[in-house]
């Protein structure tokens, strides 16, 4: 393990003291002088033409300053997704900022802005909206039946992506099996439930310059669609860098409708305007997709995988959004590469429907994944009396394996098998009884789940951007001041690039500081999502970092009459190696490379060097070495109430291989926060639509359920499991998506342990295993 | 049609013109610039705008605010004495209780209510006392630890 001074100690988040005196800098608190604030007129329908569209009584309300109309808005079919470019041909571009053709009960038809919110609101009650409505589908298998209605020209059976992906000879394969185990999974539609709404204030000067806060993952995706949308150069767009924002966890990862919206209702008023969502706005904004997946394995009697079918039916809703990548991230990491397996066919389908769009989610199409392939090696172990941790031993890629995405790259960090045994150990698996054998009304189970192969950001993914930049500024009081535009979307991103830069600086956490960046001052990065900043953008602030630093030994070389190569940073000196006494300190270095040429002295101007001037100062731009895979591993006790089909969960224990641990505290939230998302899709979370109009019935935290503090175990118990992974910033890799995964197959197999009851639809509400247990 | 009304808010007296609708959120953050009370929801769902009225914790989004003229009333702006921090700011910072932070103000209010009133609660007094906010990135599990801290850092 590389030897680190800064990484691996819990710091205070940088950010922590703003928050908890009120949090000022949330792009939901900007407020700039003469601002106009826009609402959205949203269709009731989920799939109807727009006959006529008379805005003139709320044109005429006072306060009201513009309308937009569908026949206002450039009509550029774009793809919102930020981590591609606009018109990658892996992505699908069939979204308009307003359409006369709406798709989905929800989507925005008109906008209006006020001088206020409210009479914002009271003119679009003003406005009369005459629609033709078209018939519209629901289901997915019903959308792709022959006379389904056709929600985009020239989309056939409403597929919108067909990707179909084989390895080996799968028909060969499961003629080599001694047993094959079939099963259908079906998984539903959650939020991410970012506590921040989704909002943005756009102005624009006189030359048309738009300048942007929104709270997003991603400021230079934003810019890009944004110009692209509004068929304007990218450079006439300025994304401000937030200096944090209430949370992402995948959602804000695309441009919604509401940037747009206010950049065309600013260039039409020249006034900044400000568009907040409501919490139901949010509801129906994005969304984890749902997926179908048909799953069929073949195994060897001495339980081995053999062959590997698969059918996966994503519903994307109206438009494919990131329905079109969520599919194959789904089908690669969540089913083909799990585990080792020569003879595979899978095949995916996104699907249009009047469903709501869907959107971003930690795991990206991997918890479907996961689910229907944990669930299955459950039912293969408990048919087959294979133990399952044993069986995922036998059948795991191992340290030193080429890498199953990328075979050029090989496993060199990977820890799989040491999860496994750590965890199984920690939990007590030894001592797992049957399933179903607890004597009591409520019967404990222990279950687990695996996320066998997971990123560290998409190096390898066709059309993904993946590259990340950092500037690296010495202050003459000693401290750093970095900028990137990695956004801290609540998971600690600060934190951890602060504590990359003062490692390799010499300097101590607090000693570097995030500061301001937008899209003209700032290389370019991609989003933070993907579980990529620790290793992606870490490797970017550590160069920056060491040029920085290279910069200040060369400086100090000179003064010191040492060659740089013989200098250390330490304790804010700069030190010959070896020679204790010969050191001098950051400050006066930064302070000399900064100070005027000549220097008035008793003797009169001396003249200094010319060659030590300039900032103290590192810049990186660049795409990260590779994409090592973390490995996680979940064991989770629960308790079932056999009379209510109530579950509790009472134990978890999480291991991951992450490479160097740079942020304990940090990691332990991701795990534990994590889980939270986990349990909530494993029991309680839906969103529910009204099946004949297709309204979202479960749009406020009163109807959509997720877990509050006495649902939650009292202790998720995490096992970091650390190696070198040569390729990251001081031998780092990533966490973050796999804890979201590995806690639905965990609590569903703990479940079947409990109960010996088999739910294979997320959720698993109480209905569902009183009918197992053929009690309703 | 606005109404001039009196709040104490903080210790402080505000004469301000409210709408009979505005709830005590929105005044909060639009005529006071009071921007620690977040808006989450505004449907009484979530817990970012838990303030204090009498000492009870509530959502501010579900109050009036005409209806809290006579009433003292404190926001995250308001527990800070003497230029030191409450114990529980301090122990949301000392917990690693703090991730995106939009519901750290709220979670605050909500927790410091059962702090005075509970010197040395226990862990599911603790669940229950901040059951109304809702958190998406710490899994609680900091957050109760928080709790706890400022608890034994108080007695």
């Amino acid at each position: 393990m590389t030897n680190t001074t800064v990484l691996g100690k819990s710091v205070p988040r940088p950010d922590a003291l703003d928050k908890v005196t009120g949090g000022k800098q949330y792009p939901v608190n900007v407020v700039l002088p003469g601002m106009l604030h826009a609402k959205l007129l949203r269709s009731p329908y989920p799939h109807a033409r727009i006959v006529n569209i008379d805005a003139s009584a709320a044109a005429k309300l006072p306060g009201v300053k513009a309308v937009l109309l569908p026949e206002d808005v450039p009509q550029r079919k774009y793809c919102p997704v930020y981590f591609v470019p606009t018109l990658a041909p892996s992505m699908v571009q069939d979204m308009l900022i307003m359409s006369n053709t709406v798709r989905y009960a929800g989507q925005p038809v008109a906008a209006v802005a006020a001088t206020s919110a409210g009479i914002a609101e009271q003119a679009l009650e003003l406005i009369e909206v005459e629609y033709e409505e078209l018939p519209a589908v629901f289901d997915p298998d019903a959308a792709m039946a022959d006379g389904a209605p056709e929600i985009h020209e020239g989309a056939e059976n409403n597929v919108a992506v067909n990707p179909v992906v084989a390895f080996g000879d799968v028909e060969a394969g499961f003629e080599k099996a001694d047993h094959i185990f079939e099963g259908t999974y079906q998984t539903q539609r959650v939020h991410t439930c970012y506590m921040e709404p989704r909002v943005c204030v756009v102005d624009s000067d006189t030359g048309g310059n738009l300048t942007v806060h929104s709270s997003m993952q991603h400021l230079f995706g934003l810019r890009e669609k944004l110009a692209f949308v509004l068929d304007m150069p990218e450079s006439r767009v300025k994304v401000i860098k937030p200096a944090y924002i209430g949370g992402g966890f995948g959602g804000k990862l695309d441009i919604g409708y509401i940037e747009p919206v206010a950049a065309l209702l600013s260039l039409k008023t020249g006034r900044p305007v400000r568009i907040e969502q409501t919490r139901y706005e949010d509801f129906i904004s994005t969304t984890r997709n749902p997926i179908k997946v048909y799953l069929k394995t073949g195994i060897t009697k001495d339980g081995r995988f053999v062959a590997r079918y698969a059918e996966s039916t994503l519903d994307c809703g109206a438009h494919a959004t990131h329905g079109a990548e969520v599919i194959n991230v789904h089908g690669m990491f969540g089913i083909l590469l799990t585990y080792p397996c020569a003879d595979q066919h899978w095949e995916g389908k996104t699907v249009y429907t009047n469903n709501m769009i869907g959107g971003g989610y930690r795991g990206y199409g991997s918890p479907q994944g996961a689910f229907a392939v944990e669930s299955q090696i459950d039912e293969i172990c408990e048919e087959l009396g294979f133990d399952p941790v044993e069986f995922r031993l036998n059948n795991s890629y191992k340290q030193g394996d080429p890498h199953p995405f990328n075979p050029q790259a090989k496993l060199d960090s990977y820890r799989f098998q040491d999860c496994l045994q750590q965890a199984a150990e920690r939990i007590g698996w030894s001592s797992r009884t049957p399933a179903g054998s607890d004597q009591n009304v409520k019967k404990r189970g222990i279950g687990l789940g695996c996320q066998p192969i997971w990123v560290s950001g998409c190096v390898g993914f066709p059309d993904i951007y993946e590259h990340s930049g950092a500037i690296v500024k010495l202050n003459r009081d000693g401290t750093a001041d970095l900028s990137t535009a990695a956004v801290d979307i609540g998971s600690g991103q600060i934190t951890t690039l602060c504590m990359i830069a003062a490692e390799e600086l010499g300097l101590t956490a607090d000693q570097v500081r995030m500061t301001y960046a937008d899209t003209d001052t700032v290389p370019f990065d991609a989003p933070s999502h993907a579980s990529r900043i620790t290793y992606s953008a870490g490797n970017a602030v550590k160069a920056a970092a060491g040029e920085a630093k290279q910069r200040l030994l060369e400086v100090a070389g000179g003064l010191l009459e040492a060659s740089p190569d013989d200098l250390e940073v330490r304790d804010g000196m700069v030190c010959v190696k070896g020679s204790p006494d010969a050191k001098i300190s950051v400050v006066d270095v930064v302070t000399r490379a900064e100070a005027p040429f000549v220097v008035m002295t008793e003797e009169g101007p001396q003249p200094t060097n010319l060659a030590e001037k300039g900032t103290i100062i590192g810049l990186s731009s660049m795409a990260p070495p590779a994409n090592p895979s973390p490995a996680s591993v979940e064991f989770v006790e629960v308790e079932v109430d056999t009379e209510t089909g109530e579950v509790e969960v009472l134990r978890v224990v999480f291991a991951h291989d992450l490479g160097k641990l740079v942020h304990p505290a940090g990691a332990e939230g991701q795990v534990e926060g994590g889980f939270q998302q986990g349990m909530g899709y494993a029991l309680m979370e839906n969103l529910v639509f009204d099946p004949d109009s297709g309204a979202c019935l479960s749009s406020d935290f009163l109807d959509y359920k997720m877990p509050t503090a006495v649902e939650m175990p009292p202790k998720i118990e995490s096992i970091f499991i650390e190696s070198d992974e040569p390729t990251g910033p001081f031998g780092a890799k990533s966490l973050s998506e796999p804890c979201v995964t590995v806690p639905a197959p965990a609590i569903a197999n703990a479940i079947y342990n409990a109960v010996g009851v088999r739910v294979r639809e997320l959720p698993i509400t109480p209905e569902k295993i009183l009918a197992g247990l053929g009690k309703l | 049609m606005k109404q001039l009304i009196n709040l104490e808010i903080n210790g402080e007296n505000h004469e301000l013109a409210v709408e009979p609708q505005d709830s005590l959120l929105r005044v909060l953050r639009e005529n006071l610039g009071l921007i620690g009370t977040k808006k989450g929801c505004d449907t009484g769902g979530c817990g970012c705008c838990t303030i204090h009225v009498d000492g009870k914790a509530v959502y501010s989004c579900m109050v009036y605010a005409m209806s809290v003229q006579d009433k003292s009333v404190v926001s995250i702006e308001g527990i800070a004495a003497n230029d030191k921090l409450d114990p529980l700011q301090q122990a949301f910072i000392d917990a690693g209780a703090v991730q995106c932070g939009y519901c750290t103000c709220g979670t605050i209010m909500a927790a410091r209510e059962l702090l005075a009133t509970v010197s040395d609660p226990d862990e599911e007094q603790i669940r229950h006392a901040i059951a109304g906010n809702l958190c998406r990135c710490t899994g609680y599990q900091k957050i109760v630890d928080a709790i706890k801290l400022a608890a034994e850092n108080s007695a």
